[in-house]
């Protein structure tokens, strides 16, 4: 290794955006009621009151990762969506207009 | 004609919206009737099977109870197959089976090696997508799959060329990926032969096995590209085989014992990051290591090609060399599906000079999978290929000459199909070293190799 190397701190992930550690993962910003049966953690992140996931189902360990990595995955698959399926908003009405031109007059499909 | 007698209905989300547990709904709404579900009893007398299942009955009933079937045209083995036994629902359904005793492991344990754990299915799913954070309670077909290959294991099941595999792997602490040349603990390094990098310290490399032995270019263009950017780290002391192959087929003591070892390797050289070039390590360091240690995991794991984007967004590196390639990206499943890292490739690619970058986007690539993973290419190499001639077609519609992984084990079953259609498969990190002026070495594989002599 040359001289000019110096200890890194790039990937110390307290600072940075990269690294995996533990503790990080398992400890989730403060939760915040929003509703009487909804908390939030991370931003864009909703999550049913974990008191009401204790007796039937239980819930699943879940590091940050994968809410964030879930949360994300959702937005970029519903731009997909619109991308592909929805980049024109047609109306009901603009349909039945459209029929209507199509149909000779008084004709019964 | 007298009317049948219909039971006085009783107001639920039928009869008018309300969500459960809000303090404003109506007095009859407050609490709901236990009788909407109870727990599970297992009955005296069960059945291996259905001790099994009681484990995992709840994940199973998650997909089994909604059968919404998003998952099969994402899921690279139905793609090729069309076999309904080898589907993720399938593979819930059989537990729910052997939660009812109606089948014993032994009658679907050859169905469960038909899946790469590449996650899409997961991850497709809208008990993931739409409710999975919500709920903290999302599909698990890899899991599932992990654990009913374990149970087959633990039950004297075995699929050939899995126990085969793995035996070698434990004479050899190392994966036998050079067929009947040995894998050994003093070859292990030879790939950085001329590097001259120290062994242990604060920060070390892991290299997978097949990139440590077969794909030798990958982990000789990383150390190289981390040493220009100044960036200190060492070798391995002791470096076993992460264990995440054999967690992948059932073998799960085998896994753990690899991950004790190399868990202690890393405490007896004051190690605290590590390094990780290859993405199915990352999902072992992050996922299995995690599970089998608990809070008592203090290492940090670090994906190189999210530090190698950060290092060129910081600077410390700047790709200069123009290389004259037309290429498109393969999301490794491990990534993108399965940990949602897609941008940092992206940002390397578009930071190397001269390429014509004809990119698919990483939803679209969520049904995309070289075959490569979850051990289907020990059992059933002819399914990998199927996979892999699938993704090469993808990859030649765009009229590209190269297509870039960044996964060492997806890279050789892409490139035995790409040499089929004509296109390179080169890895992320070989491809920047390249534009750093690097002049790489070590081996591409050998139609790497071969390909790359006549280019």
């Amino acid at each position: 290794m040359s001289d000019q190397q110096v200890p890194d701190t790039t990937t110390t992930s307290n600072s940075g955006t990269v690294g995996y550690r533990y503790a990080e993962q398992h400890s989730p910003p403060p939760a915040e009621r929003v509703t009487d049966v909804a908390i939030t953690t991370f931003e864009h992140v909703f999550e049913v009151d974990p008191r009401l996931m204790e007796r039937w189902v239980l819930q699943q360990e879940f590091p940050n990762w994968d809410s964030l990595r879930i949360m994300n995955s959702r937005h970029d698959h519903l731009d997909w969506m619109h991308r592909h399926f929805a980049e024109r908003v047609v109306t009901g009405s603009e349909l039945l207009a459209e029929i209507e031109t199509e149909q000779p007059a008084g004709g019964q499909r | 004609m007298t009317q049948p007698h219909e039971p006085p209905i009783r107001p639920d989300s039928l009869s008018g919206p309300f969500t459960p547990g809000m303090r404003d709904n109506a007095d009859d709404l407050a609490s709901m009737p236990d009788e909407i579900a109870r727990p599970f009893e297992l009955a005296d007398g069960s059945s291996p099977s259905q001790e099994f299942a009681e484990q995992w009955r709840n994940a199973s009933y998650n997909c089994f109870s909604s059968g919404h079937k998003f998952c099969r045209e994402v899921c690279p083995v139905m793609q090729v197959t069309r076999n309904e036994s080898w589907t993720p629902t399938a593979f819930h359904a059989n537990v729910v089976a052997m939660e009812r005793g109606e089948l014993e492991v032994a009658d679907v344990a050859a169905d469960y090696v038909n899946c790469t754990q590449c996650g899409a299915c997961e991850l497709r799913c809208p008990n993931t997508l739409f409710t999975g954070d919500f709920y903290k309670f999302r599909t698990r077909t890899v899991d599932v799959v992990k654990a009913v290959r374990a149970f087959a294991v633990e039950s004297a099941v075995h699929q050939p060329q899995w126990k085969l595999w793995n035996e070698r792997t434990n004479e050899r602490t190392h994966e036998p990926v050079l067929g009947q040349t040995p894998v050994s603990q003093e070859r292990v390094r030879d790939w950085a032969d001329g590097l001259d990098l120290p062994v242990g310290g604060e920060t070390v490399l892991f290299v997978d096995c097949e990139a440590a032995f077969y794909r030798t270019s990958v982990p000789r263009a990383v150390a190289q590209v981390l040493r220009l950017a100044g960036y200190e780290f060492g070798l391995m002391g002791e470096q076993w085989c992460c264990g995440g192959p054999a967690a992948e087929m059932g073998y799960v003591e085998q896994a753990k014992r690899f991950a004790q070892h190399n868990l202690d390797n890393w405490r007896s050289t004051g190690t605290k990051r590590v390094l990780v070039l290859d993405p199915h390590d990352y999902i072992t360091f992050t996922e299995d290591y995690p599970k089998y240690f608990g809070a008592d995991y203090d290492i940090e794991i670090v994906l190189v090609v999210e530090l190698l984007a950060e290092l060129i967004r910081g600077g410390r590196i700047t790709p200069s060399v123009p290389v004259e390639r037309t290429i498109t990206y393969h999301d490794p499943c491990r990534l993108n599906k399965r940990k949602g890292i897609w941008k940092e490739p992206r940002e390397i690619l578009r930071a190397i000079p001269g390429l014509d970058f004809r990119d698919v986007d990483r939803v679209t690539q969520w049904s995309y999978c070289s075959g490569g993973g979850g051990g289907l290419p020990v059992e059933k190499p002819e399914l990998t290929a199927a996979i892999s001639a699938n993704r090469l077609d993808q990859a030649s519609a765009l009229e590209v000459d190269t297509l870039v992984s960044a996964c060492p084990w997806s890279e050789r079953p892409l490139s035995k199909a790409g040499d089929d259609t004509d296109i390179d498969v080169v890895d992320i990190h070989e491809l920047l070293a390249e534009s750093l002026g690097i002049t790489v070495g070590g081996s591409r594989g050998e139609i790497g190799d071969r390909r790359g002599r006549s280019r």
